[in-house]
């Protein structure tokens, strides 16, 4: 993966100077802080002068917001043996201790079943560390498990909005949507089906989820005929793709093709039923 | 009319189950398809010869849902069988009833097969030896699912299927398991298990 320096064509005094205006605004966007400062100390550190204890403070918090806990714990680790006595270091000690510790208790409590109190706890953590995605996605799967689906929507949406490129989170945005149902959400669905087949176009479940919702709108009495046209063409499209799939799939396996052929005829008779 | 379990059925359910042991999982039961049912043949049971295994981690999401009860249908249809089940092992162990995407599968395939079941695995007493039976039946009656007595006739040959799901369970075979999950992920991965069926032919 490239480096932030090679990506935004930034030098390491740049990327300093980043972090300190991010400081001093008391920036909360700890992904980035995270990128740029685990850089910049891993590569830089000799150039910082004491900067870099302030810089390994910044960089803690933002990689305990990010669930990074190997950064959080090196950071640490470094503070302590400058500041072996500081009361400031005890104290972002601690912040580590609770944040694993909140942590572990959610975890025993979804072990017990006690979804609930899960949710309730995992939420309040997120209001402290805000950009711990995995947290998020712990939340959303949760929520999908007790089939509260606009909760786990709005927990997709945070993760979309701070990964616009992952794929997979639109397409399970998608699949929520999906599953909530009604005209608008198929619609919403087909939409980031088609998104996150735009940011991998390998993604099967978008792929078939592309099909699935655009056939259902496409069936729907209340949709206008140009709608209705548009969906069948989105649904032909994704009919080949899948079958192009699965083509390529079954090459030069003969037990496949019973997987080919059973999409084929799916294929067949789902268009039959649409028209 | 109550089902029957064969050896390959019981043991890829259990093997699914025994892949994600941190995971809720779930799958289809199919049958062979009978031809005339005989006046009397009420009391005779389904025999459910094989298993697909489907989802793990959240099954309450449905659009992959249709997808492989479509597909698995268009299948069953050209190999004479028709689905007559349902599988799911809960994540949380000690929680081993149907829920709502229990109730909610097994009301589509009843719209197929009237008689279709639920099984659930009770992941908490899955063990290598495998000595007692691991899944509790239910039925749908009077509108309620209800669960029946396992049995050893709720096996076409209980010591077969012990035999065979503890053999595969010590020599790993669950690793090579294939749900529609791993299929979606990757589509040269053979929900139908070949693999594991050659595995239980040559135990049998």
């Amino acid at each position: 993966m490239a480096s932030v320096s090679e990506m935004y064509d930034v030098g390491w005094e740049e990327m300093r100077d980043k972090l300190r205006k991010w400081r001093e605004d008391n920036c909360r966007n700890s992904e980035q802080i995270v990128d740029v400062g685990e850089e910049l100390i891993s590569e830089h550190a000799s150039k910082l002068g004491d900067d870099i204890w302030i810089i390994y403070e910044q960089v803690m918090i933002a990689a305990l917001d990010c669930s990074r806990d190997d950064l959080a714990l090196t950071c640490l680790q470094e503070l302590r043996k400058q500041f072996p006595d500081s009361h400031r270091v005890k104290r972002l000690s601690g912040m580590r201790l609770e944040a694993l510790e909140r942590k572990r208790k959610i975890s025993i409590l979804k072990a017990q079943g006690k979804s609930a109190e899960a949710i309730r706890e995992l939420n309040e953590y997120l209001e402290q560390f805000v950009g711990d995605q995995e947290a998020w996605h712990e939340l959303s799967e949760l929520y999908i498990n007790e089939h509260d689906y606009g909760k786990a929507a709005f927990c997709l949406e945070e993760l979309m909005m701070t990964n616009p490129h992952n794929h997979l989170y639109c397409e399970q945005y998608a699949e929520v949507k999906y599953t909530q149902g009604g005209l608008e959400n198929l619609e919403l669905s087909r939409k980031y089906f088609a998104q996150a087949l735009r940011l991998n176009n390998r993604n099967m479940r978008a792929l078939f989820g592309l099909y699935m919702s655009a056939s259902h709108i496409a069936a729907s009495p209340k949709v206008s005929a140009k709608v209705k046209k548009d969906n069948m063409k989105y649904a032909a499209w994704a009919a080949t793709q899948i079958n192009k799939a699965y083509k390529l799939a079954g090459r030069g396996n003969k037990e496949n093709k019973c997987s080919m052929k059973a999409v084929e005829e799916m294929l067949e008779s789902m268009q039959i039923t649409m028209s | 009319m109550p089902i029957q379990l064969t050896s390959q059925a019981y043991c890829k359910m259990l093997l699914h189950a025994a892949k994600y042991p941190h995971c809720a999982v779930n799958g289809l039961l199919v049958a062979e398809k009978t031809k005339e049912k005989k006046k009397d043949s009420h009391s005779e049971p389904v025999l459910c010869v094989d298993c697909v295994p489907l989802f793990h981690g959240t099954l309450a999401l449905a659009p992959m849902l249709e997808v492989a009860l479509t597909l698995i249908d268009t299948w069953c249809k050209e190999n004479n069988y028709v689905i007559a089940g349902y599988y799911q092992a809960n994540e949380r162990t000690k929680d081993s009833r149907p829920n709502q995407v229990a109730e909610k599968v097994a009301a589509r395939i009843c719209e197929n097969f009237s008689e279709a079941a639920i099984v659930m695995v009770d992941n908490s007493r899955l063990t290598i030896s495998c000595f007692e039976p691991i899944v509790v039946i239910y039925h749908h009656h009077e509108n309620k699912w209800k669960n029946r007595e396992v049995t050893l006739e709720s096996f076409e040959d209980w010591s077969e299927a012990q035999k065979i799901t503890s053999a595969l369970l010590e020599g790993r075979s669950y690793e090579n398991l294939i749900d529609f999950d791993n299929h979606l992920d990757d589509l040269r991965n053979d929900w139908t298990n070949p693999v594991i069926n050659k595995s239980v032919l040559d135990l049998c």
